[in-house]
């Protein structure tokens, strides 16, 4: 019962990082329990298993090679955090000296105090953050149990004040920044906004209220275009 | 229903929106989700329709039950409308008995339906003081992105008014005859986004938003229900207003009903 | 199961009152992404069957005595509506829904990777709109769609299909009639690059022989029915 091969996690292996969800390029697209080959040389990396002597993807994605290594990056998928990953998260309750943060992920992210944005005194924890504030912070550690403690020490990491959140599938990230962030950087140009694209899939907006409005339309045609064509065209 | 939590800056986000009379995806204060409505959509319910408003979906079936008249109405038959949001509808829906959301949103359908008279219960009898049919309404969420009761008041008339009376099943007579359905009362449900009322939010609204207003025109603008749902406080202009935007959208949402059947 | 013989359903030709030979299914169409809330969703009409399935999570485990520290639970609930059958559903606690609710979990977590996440859930919604015969059957293959959609890791896809006897003839994926006067019904849940099984039920009276002929029946549907899934979850909407 228990000889059954347990799967590698997305988030513990090594270069999953940026360019896993984010690869634009056409791949085929495979579904779980579909064989992809022999496994003869070659490594399994995420959302793959190695059953006897081949190798068995496990999720509904995109299949991709790099070097020996074959892995599937999921077309639909929940946020998974990874050390290291920005995020914005919302705050949802508090102790005395730790913040607990909803970051999308299936677990609540905390916060200590320590790590906070300023020096809070013990209790003061609500006057700094409150339920309900916003935050862009990075994800410090992640346990294997998919819980992780964030961190507000950082270059731009802070409390958001002003401007709107919207959300895209993680999935899609890569369509909104483009090759080497091109798409991106011309839409803040064109726009005037500061926009803030966290790996969890929430976006930052800010900028005059009119131009907001022209970012948002344009980040839900990129997904009702994804959505009619299929992610994988 | 599990509470939420409600980002302080999503309120304040359309709180600015209102001041410049926008909507967060770009609609105007009175403009709805694009709808569709099918009817017959569900084999096995005597009457079916569902609802799609933006990313809010939903199903209404008619079943019919024989029952035995209330003894002060030996002549009419029944009408039951429920509405069940199970969990599949959203993250926030919970299993389990009824919530109170649940059985709020199926009984203020019911009662603009229950009240437009536009069943004739009369109709309904079969033997006077013995048998009479029952008509059982049942409103389905499958997809919660807001505005939950516009979606089944519209889904449960249309449903309703396509339903035929199983009389050869129930071995009644020995042909089925449509349910004689003859006013279509419809739903407008309003929301204070921001300061201000919008008609149909959508969940991001509902979610930031404050107290919300559901009324029930029928033929003739007559009303038939109204719900004040949530905390907040609203004016007698605020609502004269909405009133205003209702009279005119009632008539716009009985034609596409009328034009499903 | 009960009329036996009263009823002709199959005749002389082998040909049921459906017009489909015995080891032919019903038309199935599966479509993902159906409900646009959920984490993964999947809708599918087999026959007059109308199911839809939606997933959400992973996420924490609620309450606490359901969470387990080395993986994941499933949390499936397969349900009725009220207007799916002939005779209306009454909302609220069945047992029958309780059931096939428990085997479907147990099926699904046999191909779940549950392990790789400790102490959450994944909440898994069946709700059956209409119902013809062998709803169980297209709950499981409506959530293992679903669960593909979500993109949760998978040794494999459960497939799950029936087959019975009706009038002593063994045949595939039967529909209502057939269910309701029929002799005996065999589901099972199968997995279909490996041929191996996660789910398994009858009731009726078959022959050691009828058995075998059933078992195989399923055994080929699960193969294209399988192709039908692996369609909708690589093409068009994704």
């Amino acid at each position: 019962m228990n000889s059954r091969p347990v799967g590698q996690l997305d988030n513990m292996s090594i270069e999953s990082s940026a360019d896993g969800p984010r690869d634009t390029q056409r791949t085929l697209v495979v579904v779980p329990g579909e064989d992809l080959g022999s496994s003869e040389g070659i490594e399994a990396g995420h959302g793959v298993l190695v059953v006897g002597d081949r190798i068995i993807s496990t999720k509904q994605g995109k299949m991709s090679r790099k070097g020996n290594t074959v892995s599937v990056s999921p077309l639909h998928t929940r946020y998974m955090p990874r050390p290291g990953d920005l995020v914005i998260g919302h705050i949802e309750g508090c102790t005395n000296n730790i913040w607990f943060v909803d970051i999308g992920a299936p677990f609540n992210s905390i916060l200590p105090m320590s790590l906070g944005p300023a020096k809070v005194e013990f209790g003061g924890t609500r006057k700094i953050l409150d339920i309900g504030d916003s935050i862009i912070c990075r994800v410090q550690e992640v346990e294997e149990t998919h819980q992780s403690v964030v961190t507000m020490k950082g270059m731009g990491l802070r409390k958001i004040r002003s401007g709107a959140l919207d959300e895209l599938d993680p999935h899609l990230l890569g369509r909104l920044i483009g090759k080497g962030g091109s798409f991106l950087r011309e839409m803040k140009m064109q726009t005037d906004c500061r926009i803030v694209v966290a790996d969890n899939g929430r976006l930052w907006i800010d900028g005059e209220l009119e131009n907001i409005l022209e970012v948002r339309k344009r980040i839900n045609g990129i997904s009702s275009e994804a959505k009619m064509i299929g992610v994988d065209a | 229903m599990a509470i939420p939590l409600v980002p302080q800056l999503l309120r304040n986000h359309l709180s600015e929106l209102a001041e410049q009379n926008q909507r967060i995806d770009g609609r105007g204060q009175w403009e709805s989700r694009e709808i569709d409505l099918q009817t017959n959509v569900l084999p096995n319910a005597e009457g079916s329709a569902m609802v799609t408003m933006g990313d809010t979906i939903v199903y209404a079936g008619v079943k019919f039950q024989i029952m035995t008249p209330y003894p002060d109405r030996p002549n009419q038959g029944g009408l039951m409308c429920s509405a069940e949001v199970r969990p599949v509808a959203g993250r926030n829906w919970e299993a389990g008995p009824p919530s109170p959301e649940s059985i709020e949103l199926g009984r203020v359908v019911d009662r603009g339906i229950r009240e437009s008279g536009c069943i004739d219960v009369d109709d309904l009898c079969i033997i006077p003081g013995e048998k009479a049919w029952q008509v059982i309404l049942d409103l389905f969420a499958v997809s919660d992105d807001g505005n939950l009761f516009d979606a089944f008041a519209l889904a449960g008339i249309a449903a309703l008014r396509t339903a035929v009376v199983p009389e050869v099943k129930f071995e009644v007579s020995d042909t089925d005859r449509p349910l004689p359905v003859s006013k279509t009362p419809i739903m407008c449900s309003y929301h204070k986004v921001g300061g201000r009322y919008v008609y149909d939010a959508d969940g991001r609204e509902e979610l930031g938003g404050d107290e919300r207003i559901h009324i029930t025109l029928g033929d003739n603008d007559n009303v038939h229900s109204l719900q004040k749902g949530l905390k907040g406080i609203f004016t007698a202009s605020e609502f004269a207003e909405i009133m205003e935007h209702a009279k005119s959208r009632c008539g716009e949402l009985r034609d596409l009903v009328h034009g499903s059947e | 199961m009960g009329g036996y013989g009263d009823v002709q359903m199959i005749d002389e030709n082998g040909i049921r009152a459906d017009g489909r030979k015995a080891g032919d299914l019903r038309p199935i169409e599966i479509e993902t992404g159906v409900i646009p809330v959920a984490d993964g969703s999947a809708r599918v009409i087999w026959g007059n069957n109308h199911a839809v399935a939606a997933i959400y999570g992973p996420m924490e485990a609620h309450p606490r005595k359901i969470q387990r520290q080395d993986r994941a639970v499933l949390d499936v609930r397969y349900n009725m509506a009220p207007f799916s059958t002939s005779d209306r559903i009454r909302p609220g606690f069945n047992r029958r829904s309780r059931e096939i609710s428990k085997v479907t979990a147990e099926a699904l977590e046999s191909v779940v990777l549950v392990e790789m996440y400790p102490r959450s859930k994944i909440r898994v919604e069946i709700e059956i709109l209409a119902a013809e015969a062998g709803t169980r059957c297209v709950g499981i293959t409506a959530a293992s769609v679903a669960l593909a959609h979500a993109g949760i890791p998978m040794t494999d896809m459960v497939v799950s299909v029936a087959s019975g006897k009706i009038n002593d003839v063994v045949v595939c994926d039967l529909n209502k009639e057939e269910d309701n006067y029929g002799e005996a019904d065999l589901p099972m849940g199968i997995l279909p690059n490996s041929g191996e099984l996660v789910f398994l039920q009858m009731d009726g009276d078959l022959t050691q022989e009828e058995f075998q002929e059933a078992w195989d029946y399923n055994m080929e549907a699960a193969h294209d029915i399988h192709r039908i899934m692996v369609d909708a979850l690589k093409g068009g909407e994704s």
